[in-house]
């Protein structure tokens, strides 16, 4: 078990030590197990997931043959812990063989060096694959881990509300402008959506869609291109409809959010496909007033960004590596997966055939409109070139830090994004990594 | 039975050994009743602390594009040097700073007044009352920081058409987590004080009334003068609670951007270690942040020393 901050500070001041305690308590109450021994002859994979429902889709494994054994252990969240526990086990030579990794999340645990190369053992699931997860897998071309779901970026907005005021559903950033005008006339107190400045997963996901990545590996080199075109032509956009009011600043998932978008406060969201869920959740009751469409667009060229979704990879020390990949393999690729997935959540497999399983077995009847795995698959196909670098994850507060200040005039998105990337180089410098700014075309 | 045979035959002889024993058993027995918190201030304390002075003094180096894995180099004082610089780490400070000048008056003070308010005859219901100001301790500060939230939370909450302003914006966020903490530990406070004026000698306040002093006189010139170490103390500890504070602004970091994720030194280390994945710099900041309350702790305990003289 890692160390809480508060027992490696020394000093430990009784505050620490509740603290410490309360941590503690938690990580016994993460710990546990899948239940059930493994079947004599067995072989044996270990593997750390906060996957919501892993422990169906392990139960289900284990009871589909006798040859792998699979040993969940659910960890915290990604940044809420599960990173820092997965980076330190791989330091402290006790990773579990699978490792649940993001594909934002991914080329930083790369820098443990913790990871298998799996570029020949899964060669040939290429083709079964969104591009954009299996892109998402193979930062520098070689395959690091096995794609499990993917999250493009998708508009949710009240039909209702829009075609009783007669306003249109905008397909370019420009019209959306229009519309966020309108919304405000039509209701002061309303906006179009909220643009949240703390969540820098959500500003990558709205500059993926610009076209220009924010790192390419480029041989032996990061190049590294925060403040290019795209990222800034984003960054003005968000900066003048903040400026002139036209879009809230409450962040995603609060109570503040949920009253607003229930309470007609919020006329869309500019959400990703795990939003379906969101929605479902939060706001029960306002079936029949949602649709999706895709993100509206910057000059009518189809591109859509992706916040968000999930891989697993090896660990480079695994004893069992080809018992991991098994494992991996059916969780990825069997059709039994999205079929248990869909009785919790709304599954959007990266893996294109259990898609389609996912999308027979989706309910729908909450949205309104085109139906929703239409929107998410047109979404997934839209998706351009996006490499995340290996300061993926802290760039993310960086980029909230620095946003901070633009609520109250204190700085501007573009000037912010400039911040960001000499920072995002300077860290990347400091720790060895060869970078280049700006990217060659 | 024949296992037993060889382990009765010492307790037969144990009459003729016992004088010996007895003296040296005596160390004996010392240490083994001090071993449970020996091996707790090891394991917990001692060992943790030295490896994160270990921790401190080392870096991982990278090339390329970093995916051939970290080398290990000793960096010196490097990431102590890099925490020193770092403009976050100094606003972090600045903050902790703002926040103790807002938090320790206004707490310390009001667990006084409480303290003294109870000490006095005037207040009737005074078991009630300790509790009510007692409970917010007893609640988790994860839990009392969320309650906290929702209540700052600009359209959901109250306090924002009460005061006029949003608790979560930029200039009002520092006041909106001292509030938290004060609300946390004003009863711990006020009972400590409270304990310490039970101990105040009555015939002194007895004594200070028969020459005409009034309650607050009494109050003033008596009573907390005579527990002002109990104070100095409670000074020392809100000192360093004020400089470790972490969960309010944490918490709060999920209604608001305004709180940075640096935005506290014990956040800062939490960000290198966690998010960054950064353990010398994050034991740099920690080894830091620990000397600044040793010192800071120690010129209030010096300063209390000289007023006590």
């Amino acid at each position: 078990m890692e160390l809480s901050p508060a027992l490696r500070s020394p000093g430990l001041s009784r505050r620490g030590f509740l603290r410490t305690t309360a941590a503690l308590g938690a990580a016994g109450l993460a710990g546990g197990c899948t239940a059930g021994a493994a079947p004599a002859g067995a072989t044996t994979v270990t593997i750390w997931s906060w996957l919501t429902g892993m422990d169906k889709y392990v139960a289900a494994f284990n009871a589909a043959q006798k040859d792998v054994f699979v040993d969940l252990r659910v960890i915290a969240a990604g940044l809420s812990g599960g990173y820092a526990q997965q980076t330190n086990a791989i330091r402290a030579h006790n990773a579990p063989d699978v490792l649940h990794v993001e594909y934002q999340g991914l080329p930083q645990i790369l820098l443990t060096g913790g990871l298998r190369d799996l570029t020949a053992d899964m060669a040939d699931l290429e083709s079964q694959y969104s591009p954009a997860a299996w892109r998402g897998v193979r930062p520098d071309g070689r395959t690091w881990g096995v794609p499990m779901d993917i999250a493009p970026m998708v508009l949710y907005y009240r039909k209702d509300l829009f075609d009783q005021h007669g306003i249109a559903l905008p397909r370019t950033w420009d019209e959306f402008r229009a519309a966020a005008a309108a919304v405000k006339q039509v209701d002061p107190q309303a906006r179009i959506c909220s643009f949240p400045l703390n969540d820098g997963s959500f500003f990558a996901g709205m500059s993926w869609q610009a076209g220009d990545p924010w790192w390419t590996a480029e041989g032996d080199t990061w190049a590294v291109d925060i403040a290019g075109e795209g990222t800034l032509r984003t960054g003005s956009f968000w900066q003048s409809m903040i400026s002139e009011n036209l879009v809230a600043g409450v962040v995603h998932g609060t109570q503040d959010w949920i009253a607003g978008m229930h309470d007609g406060k919020l006329w869309g969201l500019l959400g990703a496909s795990w939003s379906v869920g969101t929605l479902g959740r939060s706001i029960p009751k306002d079936t029949g007033r949602w649709a999706m469409a895709t993100m509206p667009t910057w000059n009518g060229t189809p591109a859509n960004g992706v916040q968000g979704g999930t891989a697993f990879g090896v660990s480079a020390e695994s004893k069992a590596p080809e018992a991991a990949m098994t494992f991996l393999r059916w969780l990825s690729t069997n059709p039994e997966v999205p079929r248990i997935g869909s009785t919790f959540t709304t599954p959007f497999p990266a893996h294109l055939p259990n898609r389609a399983i996912a999308r027979q077995t989706y309910k729908g009847g909450y949205f309104l409109g085109d139906a929703v795995y239409d929107v998410l698959d047109e979404a997934a196909k839209r998706v351009p070139d996006w490499t995340w670098g290996p300061n993926a994850l802290r760039l993310f507060s960086t980029i909230s830090d620095a946003f901070g200040p633009v609520r109250s005039g204190g700085t501007t998105l573009p000037d912010a994004l400039r911040k960001i990337q000499q920072h995002a180089v300077a860290d990347m410098r400091a720790k060895g990594l060869s970078v280049r700014e700006g990217r060659t075309a | 039975m024949s296992v037993l045979a060889p382990e009765r035959a010492p307790v037969l002889d144990e009459p003729s050994m016992a004088p010996a024993v007895r003296t040296r058993g005596k160390d004996f027995a010392g240490l083994v009743l001090a071993v449970p918190f020996l091996v707790l201030l090891v394991g917990t304390v001692l060992v943790p602390v030295l490896y994160a002075l270990y921790l401190s003094l080392f870096t991982e180096r990278l090339q390329g594009l970093g995916f051939s894995g970290p080398e290990h180099v000793f960096a010196w004082l490097g990431n102590y040097a890099s925490v020193i610089v770092d403009e976050a780490f100094h606003a972090g400070l600045g903050n902790v700073a703002l926040f103790a000048l807002v938090h320790i008056p206004s707490m310390l003070i009001g667990a006084l007044v409480l303290a003294l308010l109870l000490d006095s005859a005037v207040v009737r219901l005074r078991r009630l009352w300790s509790l009510a100001v007692f409970v917010p301790y007893a609640v988790p500060v994860v839990i009392g920081g969320l309650i906290w939230a929702y209540l700052y939370s600009p359209t959901i909450g109250p306090i924002k058409n009460l005061l006029g302003i949003d608790p979560l914006s930029d200039n009002a966020v520092l006041p909106a987590i001292a509030n938290i903490a004060t609300w946390q530990w004003v009863g711990y406070n006020m009972i400590i004080f409270y304990t310490a004026l039970q101990a105040v000698p009555r015939e002194i306040v007895e004594a200070a009334r028969a020459d005409g002093a009034g309650g607050i006189r009494t109050a003033w010139s008596i009573k907390i003068p005579v527990i002002r170490p109990t104070i100095f103390v409670a000074v020392v500890f809100t000192v360093i609670g004020s400089l470790q504070v972490f969960t309010e602004p944490m918490v709060l970091r999920g209604f608001t951007g305004t709180v940075t994720s640096t935005w506290s030194p014990s956040m800062y280390v939490y960000e290198a270690a966690f998010v960054a994945g950064d353990n010398g710099r994050a034991a740099a900041a920690s080894v830091l942040l620990a000397v600044i309350c040793a010192v800071l702790s120690a010129v209030v305990m010096r300063f209390s020393t000289r007023r006590s003289r």
